[in-house]
């Protein structure tokens, strides 16, 4: 009862954080009003991912098969299907719930580790964070989380409450096996962006590239088409003024 | 009506010409991923500097990623300031390099926008699917001889011009526009 209170207040105190009040501040990409705390946590991030999760994600490309890379990488990609399902379901998103369900369903029959239908069905990744930004919940500042990386509030405040949908929903022994993932969704995460990251690393502010990489990249994902049209907008304006 | 027939012919020129600007580069890199594999480090990176300096408008790119403080920079620091740009984007396409060249390029569609500006959109897919795939967006404009140079690329929506611009502006705002200190930051690894 009480582990259920705090997380409330937690969850509320992001809320506050968030300042839900103006669903349009996202577009000013220097909304960090933390920058001096998140560039520590980026130094530790740094650090841990350079002296352990790079390391182990080097060995693991090495070491292991590409077929049984793959097959782990299907297998997470399954795991998290079902909050897909439902959040697209609260967007109102229907044919992607009912893709997502079907390929969801297909796959089970391998616990996900293969992909049936051999990527023919493209589903696209809803999250709870999504679901806020369709609810206009505003982005909030820009956050560095230890060992989780770049987020938004409303991003994290998504994050958390995806776990806790999936720990509704499923039983303790798929729970645990959830809890074990954690480390190998890591792994298998870091041995795709391999190259990326550690070219971030050599940028000449890797802070501010990973922020603005990750607003960019989310803000594309989330947004709807008037967004980003609204953004291209303003960018042909910029650079049709610097041609001249 | 002759009018508008000849503005609508010189529109689908400038599209056709944005468009196989795109493809030729894409397919002059998978060619350079090939032919330079055996080649060493350097070497290497200087014939991909060269193709890469023939398709990009990279003045453009300097002066949009450095803002108002483009101006106040002499000479010598705009001509190391576009040296560090170039060694960047070498570096960037050089890891990427020997993947492309088993992928596939697929033009989507090419647009007008504005007056000058050409974007050009595109899916790179792994023939066997084991990849997921990219979008790109390449936004092109005419140079003075005619002949489309690339301004920006945005990777699923990940501008090129776009992050490069937030971090020179961090660090030229934080040293109060020192160009110096940006160079040497951009060097120090490289």
């Amino acid at each position: 009862m009480t582990k259920k209170f705090l997380f409330v207040k937690f969850i509320a105190a992001l809320f506050i954080l968030n300042g839900c009040s103006n669903p349009t501040k996202f577009a000013s990409e220097n909304r960090d009003p933390f920058e001096k705390i998140n560039r520590n946590v980026f130094q530790f991030n740094k650090y841990v991912d350079q002296k352990i999760i790079s390391p182990i994600s080097k060995t693991y490309v090495k070491k292991v098969p590409t077929k049984i890379r793959s097959g782990v990488s299907n297998h997470l990609q399954w795991m998290d299907t079902p909050n897909t399902i439902i959040n697209s379901a609260l967007q109102t998103d229907m044919e992607n719930t009912i893709l997502a369900s079907a390929k969801f369903l297909l796959n089970g029959l391998t616990l996900g580790f293969y992909d049936l239908d051999k990527g023919e069905t493209v589903i696209k990744k809803r999250d709870f964070g999504s679901t806020l930004a369709r609810l206009n919940v505003s982005e909030g500042p820009f956050l560095m989380v230890p060992l989780i990386g770049p987020k938004t509030t409303r991003d994290l405040t998504g994050t958390i409450l995806d776990r806790q949908n999936m720990a509704t929903l499923s039983s303790n022994s798929i729970d645990d096996l959830n809890l074990a993932e954690v480390p190998i969704n890591i792994i298998d995460k870091r041995s795709k962006m391999s190259k990326t990251l550690d070219n971030i690393y050599l940028s000449a502010d890797p802070y501010v590239k990973v922020r603005s990489f990750y607003l960019q990249n989310r803000r594309n994902e989330i947004y709807s088409e008037k967004y980003i049209e609204n953004k291209n907008n303003n960018l042909d304006a910029e650079f049709e003024k610097l041609l001249d | 009506m002759i009018f508008n027939v000849n503005i609508n012919k010189s529109l689908s020129d400038n599209l056709k010409m944005g468009e196989s600007t795109i493809q030729q580069m894409i397919l002059e890199a998978q060619k350079h991923a090939i032919d330079t594999v055996k080649l060493e480090p350097n070497e290497r990176s200087l014939k991909i500097e060269l193709l890469i300096k023939k398709y990009i408008n990279l003045d453009f790119m300097s002066k949009a990623t450095t803002g108002s403080f483009w101006k106040k920079a002499s000479e010598i620091q705009k001509e190391k300031y576009k040296a560090a740009l170039l060694k960047q984007i070498v570096i960037t396409i050089e890891d990427h390099l020997n993947t492309l060249a088993t992928l596939s390029y697929k033009p989507i569609k090419s647009e007008r926008r504005g007056k000058k500006l050409i974007y050009v959109r595109g899916l790179i897919e792994d023939p066997n699917k084991k990849k997921p795939d990219i979008n790109l967006l390449w936004k092109l404009a005419a140079n003075k001889n005619g002949s489309f140079l690339i301004l920006d690329l945005e990777i699923e929506g990940i501008s090129l011009v776009s992050s490069q611009k937030a971090e020179a502006l961090s660090i030229l705002r934080k040293n109060r526009g020192n160009f110096d200190t940006l160079l040497n930051k951009m060097t120090r690894d490289n």
